[in-house]
């Protein structure tokens, strides 16, 4: 160590900083330090916390579904009435639940406050002079329509709603009446009838129709088509009139359908006669049903909202449901019963149907109130409410309240219910379900329809088959093609290419799927139905062409082979592919004239093959191509990163390369190429563009391959733009998210602990 | 063949035994190996410069040299591991038995099982200790499992690893301790008997006791097989070698019986790097 002359020699001392200055900076040292543990450990917190809450957040949207339903008793006042004593007919409450009516044998209607009882207003009918009311009848919940049978066998129809005004903004509920057929009294049949045991109006596309029924078994009944002017806006009403077969029986309940094409009777021994009027002036009689066990008479029947289903209660407490079943073999509708639910305790007295659910509430001779959902067959509640038998129920138009009379009770009772989704049981959503219309019970999503009273179809079981059904089809074809691709490329490849191939792939992964789906739904969905048989000479051609070349290149001459260095030899297939290809192509119409009439996919029809456009094939080709990169990224990772310890180990004792591949480099990359795979079906799970727009999103549940299918994923992406926040449906999207979420949550943990397992296993020195 | 005449007096002589060989005079029938001007490149580096040397059949030679000066090149050249390395040439012969091994047309994976190799660390495959010995003779196709057993029993008694691991046959062979995994990889070389042992570095990662038994053990083996040994530890290549080769910047510069490298070495470089002033 030579130190010139002009500068000073090195000081023999220490050259750190002096011990105060290092305890400075030792603290600054021990800040940083903790500095960046607590953030590092409060980021990786975080991200738990993050995924937690959508955990929290999924849970707290579908816990509503679970609340139990409430029903209490919310106020009791005496029945309002006023001077008027006569009995009461029937109950209803405006859709706001604040008002009821109380409709009396006198013709007057009451209307009153359904909090204190106190009388509002009262509407008199229009009753013909001298005579009285005999009779009642009503339509359907939602179409607020009733009507009086009048001690000259004539009727009224009569409608009350409950309009709304805003008086100096505040909501104002009053009661209207209307009479939607005229405010003068029909007469029914022969006129000779001063009273009937059964009346029934129904409004049905085109029309009404007024049904009656009488002690000795006589039926009359009346249809009225209505014609509005278009000019003028006038409506036209014509009537004709139609009778019916006579019973021989006294007529306990008559009930007509929306449909307008059939009457059921029943009568006192609970014989339900159900009568196609298709053509009402030859009505047949379809058959005789006996709707309760011997002995037992039916008390009370009612249709349900949509008049499929009618809920009929027994004399022994029995609640039971029937349908009009239309199956395979015979073209006119059976009626049967698809469930029972829980009995009432006592006989039942009353049945009110829910406006627009599937839910009903009955009343019976022990003053108990139950509450029953048709769809999810619970019984939901069941509760005593009065100390005499029920007579009569009326459900408000949301469910929130009902008011309950008592028989010879001078008492009305307003009950407060909570029940926003009684359809969604376990079995509801789980099980096999059977739906108004359908010939069994069946696994069905089908959240919405047109219709109002259209019973809402959640079963998960389509969305999830299909869930699965898209992730397989897509694994069948990317899990072969990546794992390869991943052994040949970090084992075989030489590194020159290697170092373009691999990033081309993963490039793959940052496609957007939109853009994927979009491909595949609007060209290659079309395609492929029209050039139906290269998918056959594909999937034969490919791999044989491909395996010839690769044997014929091993036949060649050593000289010839040399030409290629080592691991370039993959590139000597891109023309063999682009070959394989074209003549696949090229092909497809000669193979379609030859073999298929021009069209295989018109033979495919002939056959029996159901084919839809955009099938799972399409959908596994897309979204295959979308869980490629994924898979061969982490899989040629880990085929990569095998020691080359092991591998050079196994070359010394003689062992060919591919021999050390399948003896040594896949038992080591196990681990990491069962998280690839399990990675990518994570990946096709919860793919959604590609679904969306490639598989049609028809939730049928089967595993055909030439048939669409809806996911999980797709569904949400559809739905819940259009859904009503807080409903059922919602809910149950939220809930479809959660499984979702815990299936893909389970799939992954499995995963993780499978690679963990193996990999202690398997670890490498 | 003739005895040799030591007349070395150095304390260094005691650790042979008596009777070493020239390797000068070693008959046609007692040459394994025959290495005729080998060079090896990377790229353009050159690894290896003209190496000549003839391997003794049955004996063990050691291959010393301070880091870098291509004695593991050397013995990767024997069983064509060189081959994996990218950019790797080789020019010259090495004959196995009169036969070039880079001669067109040989089979790589037969050379390598005539020509076992362990190497510095342990490798065992992910596999039990059993499928471990047994992995070679699978690859031979053997798979009756009568023949497996008595392979695997013998290959591992003729390690001293039997009585210690018999009971835990088809437990996973990374729950042996490092030494044991050596042996068994040394097992696992001599189950397919091979003719010639490589052995680079194969104690420099194990505890003394260890390395006491791999030497026992290569001492013993000797009786078999031709075995090489590459060492970074003098001691070792004066305990377990007869013959010695000193490499020093890709060249060998001296072939000689052990105990004339060690005692009396003809050139001045090794005996620099015998007595610590080099390497």
């Amino acid at each position: 160590m030579s130190t010139p002359a002009s500068e000073q020699p090195l000081s023999t001392g220490s050259l750190l900083p002096s011990t105060e200055r290092r305890q400075k900076l030792r603290k600054r040292r021990a800040l940083r330090d903790g500095l960046s543990l607590y953030g590092v450990g409060a980021g990786g917190i975080g991200v738990i916390i993050a995924l937690g809450l959508i955990f929290v957040y999924l849970f707290y949207e579908t816990f509503p579904m679970l609340k139990p339903v409430s029903v209490e008793m919310e106020t009791e006042f005496s029945v309002p009435r006023g001077a008027d004593q006569t009995p009461t007919l029937h109950l209803t409450l405006d859709r706001f639940e604040e008002i009821g009516a109380r409709f009396a044998e006198s013709g007057v209607i009451t209307v009153f406050s359904a909090r204190t009882g106190a009388v509002r207003e009262r509407l008199q009918i229009p009753i013909p002079e001298g005579e009285r009311i005999t009779s009642f009848g009503r339509g359907e919940n939602r179409r607020s329509l009733f009507v009086y049978g009048f001690s000259d066998g004539s009727i009224l129809p009569v409608r009350v709603e409950y309009p709304q005004t805003f008086v100096a903004g505040v909501r104002q509920v009053t009661a209207a009446l209307s009479f939607p057929l005229g405010d003068e009294a029909i007469s029914l049949g022969a006129g000779d009838v001063d009273e009937y045991s059964a009346l029934a109006v129904i409004e049905g596309r085109g029309g009404f129709i007024v049904a009656a029924g009488t002690e000795d078994g006589a039926m009359a009944m009346a249809l009225f088509t209505t014609r509005t002017n278009l000019m003028t806006g006038a409506t036209q009403v014509t009537r004709s009139d139609y009778r019916l077969p006579s019973l021989g029986r006294p007529v306990r309940q008559i009930l007509v359908n929306e449909s307008l094409r059939n009457v059921f009777a029943i009568d006192e021994r609970g014989h339900l006669f159900s009568y196609d009027i298709v053509d009402p002036a030859n009505p047949r009689l379809l058959e005789e049903v006996e709707l309760v066990d011997p002995g037992v008479r039916v008390t009370a029947a009612e249709f349900l909202v949509g008049s499929r289903s009618l809920i009929v209660g027994g004399s022994d407490g029995s609640v039971r449901q029937w349908i009009l079943v239309r199956d395979e073999q015979t073209i006119t509708p059976t009626l049967t019963m698809i469930r029972s639910f829980r009995p009432q305790p006592g006989a039942v007295t009353f049945i009110d149907p829910e406006y627009i659910r599937k839910g009903f509430l009955v009343g019976d001779d022990t003053g108990t109130v139950g509450l029953h959902y048709a769809t999810s067959s619970v019984t939901l509640a069941m509760k005593p409410v009065s100390d005499t038998p029920i007579a009569r129920l009326a459900i408000g138009p949301n469910n929130g309240r009902a008011l309950v009379k008592g028989e010879g009770s001078d008492v009305m009772r307003v009950l407060a219910i909570s029940n926003p989704h009684p359809q969604t049981s376990l079995s509801g959503l789980w099980g096999r379900v059977w739906y108004e219309g359908r010939s069994q019970p069946e696994f069905i999503w089908q959240s919405s329809s047109a219709d109002d009273a259209f019973e809402a179809k959640f079963s998960i079981v389509p969305l999830s088959v299909g869930t699965l059904k898209a992730a397989l089809f897509a694994m069948l074809l990317a899990t072969p093609l990546a794992l390869m691709g991943a052994i040949y490329t970090a084992y075989f490849m030489a590194p020159r290419i290697r170092r373009i191939v691999k990033p081309s792939i993963e490039l793959m992964e940052a496609l957007p799927t939109v853009i994927l789906g979009f491909l595949a739904g609007i060209w290659l969905a079309p395609y492929v139905e029209n050039n139906l048989p290269i998918l056959v000479t594909g999937a034969v051609l490919f791999p044989l062409l491909i395996l010839v070349a690769g044997f014929s290149w091993s036949r060649l001459p050593g000289a010839v082979r040399n030409l290629v260095p080592d691991g370039w030899e993959a590139a000597l297939l891109i023309p063999v592919v682009l070959f394989t290809g074209w003549i696949v192509v090229t092909s497809s119409p000669w193979i379609e004239v030859l073999f298929f009439d021009g069209s295989m996919r018109q033979w495919l029809t002939e056959v029996g093959i159901p084919y839809d456009q955009r099938n799972a094939l399409i959908v596994g080709m897309a979204m295959g191509f979308a869980v490629i990169p994924t898979i061969f990224s982490i899989a040629e990772d880990a085929v990569f990163n095998v020691p080359k310890h092991l591998t050079t180990g196994s070359l010394a004792l003689g062992a060919t390369p591919w021999q050390t591949v399948m003896g040594v480099v896949l038992l080591t990359a196990s681990p990491g190429m069962f998280s690839a795979v399990m990675i990518g079906f994570g990946r096709a799970v919860g793919e959604t563009m590609i679904v969306l727009m490639a598989s049609g999103n028809s939730p049928v549940l089967n595993f055909n391959l030439f048939e669409g299918m809806r996911t999980l994923a797709a569904n949400i992406a559809v739905e819940l733009p259009e859904t009503d926040v807080g409903s059922t449906h919602f809910r149950v999207l939220f809930l479809s998210a959660l499984v979702l979420l815990v299936f893909t949550f389970i799939l992954n943990t499995l995963a993780e602990i499978v690679r963990q397992r193996l990999r202690k296993r398997y670890a490498s020195l | 063949m003739r005895e040799s005449q030591s007349t070395v007096t150095s304390m260094a002589a005691s650790l042979f035994a008596e009777n070493t060989r020239s390797v000068r005079a070693i008959s046609d029938e007692d040459i394994a190996i025959t290495v005729e001007d080998l060079n090896l490149f990377y790229g353009d580096t050159q690894a290896l410069k003209s190496i000549n040397m003839t391997i003794p059949a049955g004996r063990v030679t050691a291959f010393i040299g301070p880091s870098g000066c291509g004695k593991s090149t050397l013995l990767r050249c024997f069983n064509r591991m060189n081959d994996l390395v990218d950019a790797c040439r080789i020019t010259g012969r090495i004959n196995l038995h009169g036969e070039d091994i880079y001669a067109r047309g040989t089979d790589v994976a037969e050379l390598r099982r005539r020509i076992g190799m362990v190497f510095q660390k342990p490798n065992p495959f992910p596999k039990t200790v059993y499928e471990n010995v047994a992995y070679g003779l699978r690859l031979q196709g053997v798979s009756d499992r009568r023949v497996l057993d008595e392979v695997v029993e013998r290959s591992l008694k003729s390690v001293a690893l039997w009585n210690e691991v018999k009971d835990r046959l088809n437990s996973n062979a990374f729950g042996l301790s490092g030494g044991q995994q050596q042996r068994l990889v040394i097992a696992r070389a001599i189950a397919i008997e091979p003719e010639v042992i490589l052995l680079d570095e194969p104690t420099s990662a194990l505890d003394p006791i260890s390395t006491a038994k791999i030497e026992e053990l290569v001492s013993e083996l000797k009786e078999k097989y031709t075995i090489m040994i590459v060492t970074h530890n003098m001691q070792q290549a004066a305990r377990v070698s007869d013959y010695t080769a000193y490499m020093y910047l890709g060249k060998l510069i001296e072939f000689d019986d052990t105990i004339n490298v060690f005692t009396n070495p003809s050139e001045k470089a090794t005996e620099d790097y015998i007595t610590g002033r080099h390497g």
